[in-house]
């Protein structure tokens, strides 16, 4: 069961000091709005109608060997979101450089585990914009190097690996689960639940011995809780985390 | 592709600025315009599914839209989005080959043929209010050549103003939908991946000066 992921972070913006008094609640209904309807994406992966041939292709748990599954990263999402502008927006970065391990039972996946490494200092943020020109006050020359580096946001520098290592394992359903773990992030380890499902089994016709294994998951972090807490609440403060991705057999 | 509206807001201006933010859901404060979208706060992604195990996600990166917004009559307001097939990010892990692997799903005649079509567009036709913050906007997609109607399920997050947008309104939205890519003569592979692609965008539009 599991993969999962982590991680989290916030994104950007700045001290858009909280000028008093516009419709607050509003906006904490916005942000939260956008949330919940982002969450679609990560949960309508899993419920997604399949093609019939390809869910020909996914098996039972009970056909899945046990042991050791890396991550195939050419087959792997893992990002974040975060609300933008008071949350009439969820704004969006990708982890470029990341991996995982999971040791699966598939009698018993709530004795599976997960691990998982995140470097923060390279992510997809995808900026299409002339980010100097418009921020020529910045110390840093773009905008990937501001979220990464800076230290109101993933201080790379001084915290170069964010990771996750599940504690405990618990089934909610027939496949779907929740891992909690520790979540290091910014130098502090506190426990965070995810949300997983496992979306079946696959043997690719090219290489029919190994188990390869889909999974969806997500969760939600409160990013202050982790000592983030610049321009709150014009870049949200909840961030959620989603990952979709296979892990492959170790064969060796 | 016509080239991406420039960013408009100077956030760490705004910081310095301090000036006052206002949000609302309401609509009525809404000016009736036309609205561009601010590319540097917007995605716009693909997924399918792959192996019937996974989600496999592309990013669209290279995305533009204009929005005429009735903020009296939603249902009257009109979307138009152009998208080029050439901008891709796929989150493979190895530098080169994900350059290549881009370049292969953009230009190869299996996928988005970007050489032949270099523009991938949606002209909306109708729009259907589903909620007070909800709706759903009915459109033309035209992809590889090929001319279809997709429906977006579309959310009104609100909209904001700040002093460093000028006093101009920027509104933000939340959509998704879906398309067969059979449809649109995308045929491959589909022992692997599922001819169903989800599309979800999240994004910003600013009043246009």
């Amino acid at each position: 069961m599991t993969r999962l992921t982590l991680l989290a972070a916030g994104a950007g913006a700045f001290a858009l000091a909280a000028c008093g008094g516009n419709e607050a609640p509003a906006e904490a209904q916005a942000d939260t709005s956008a949330a919940e309807t982002e969450t679609a994406a990560p949960a309508e992966a899993a419920a997604a109608p399949v093609d019939e041939a390809a869910q020909a292709i996914a098996g039972t748990l009970t056909d899945v060997e046990s042991g050791a599954y890396n991550l195939d990263r050419t087959h792997a999402y893992l990002g974040f979101y975060v609300g933008h502008a008071n949350g009439i927006s969820k704004y969006r970065v990708g982890f470029a450089d990341w991996d995982a391990d999971l040791t699966f039972d598939a009698a018993n996946p709530a004795a599976s585990s997960l691990s998982m490494t995140i470097n923060p200092a390279e992510l997809l943020v995808d900026y299409t914009g002339d980010y100097k020109a418009s921020h020529p006050d910045s110390e840093f020359e773009t905008w990937h190097d501001d979220l990464a580096f800076n230290d109101r946001w993933l201080n790379a520098d001084e915290f170069p690996e964010i990771t996750f290592t599940s504690t405990g394992i618990s089934l909610t359903g027939p496949n779907t689960g929740e891992v909690t773990g520790d979540l290091t992030f910014l130098g502090q380890t506190k426990p965070v639940t995810l949300d997983v499902t496992y979306n079946g089994l696959a043997n690719a016709p090219w290489n029919a011995e190994q188990d390869l294994i889909g999974f969806t998951a997500s969760t939600k972090i409160t990013r202050s809780e982790w000592g983030m807490e610049a321009a709150i609440p014009w870049i949200g403060d909840e961030v959620k985390v989603t990952f979709s991705g296979e892990f492959q057999q170790d064969m060796s | 592709m016509e080239s991406p509206v420039r960013p408009i807001v100077s956030i760490a201006a705004l910081a310095a600025l301090a000036g006052c933010v206002t949000t609302t859901q309401s609509l009525e404060a809404i000016d009736n315009a036309t609205y561009t979208l601010d590319p540097t706060h917007a995605f716009l992604t693909a997924s399918v599914t792959h192996f019937g195990i996974s989600d496999y996600r592309i990013d669209l990166t290279g995305f533009d839209a204009q929005l005429d917004f009735d903020a009296d009559t939603p249902t009257a307001s009109r979307l138009s989005v152009q998208i080029d097939p050439m901008a891709l990010d796929t989150h493979y892990p190895d530098p080169e080959k994900k350059a290549e692997w881009e370049a292969e799903l953009s230009t190869d005649g299996r996928f988005l043929d970007g050489d032949d079509f270099p523009s991938i567009t949606f002209a909306s036709t109708s729009i259907e209010q589903t909620g007070e913050q909800t709706g759903r906007v009915t459109g033309a997609l035209n992809l590889r050549g090929i001319t279809n109607p997709v429906t977006l399920d579309v959310t009104f997050n609100g909209s904001a103003t700040s002093p460093l947008d000028g006093g101009r309104r920027r509104i933000g939205f939340t959509a998704s939908g879906s398309f067969n890519r059979s449809d649109f003569g995308m045929n491959a592979l589909t022992q692997f991946v599922s001819d169903d692609v989800r599309i979800s965008f999240s994004g910003e539009f600013i009043e246009a000066e």
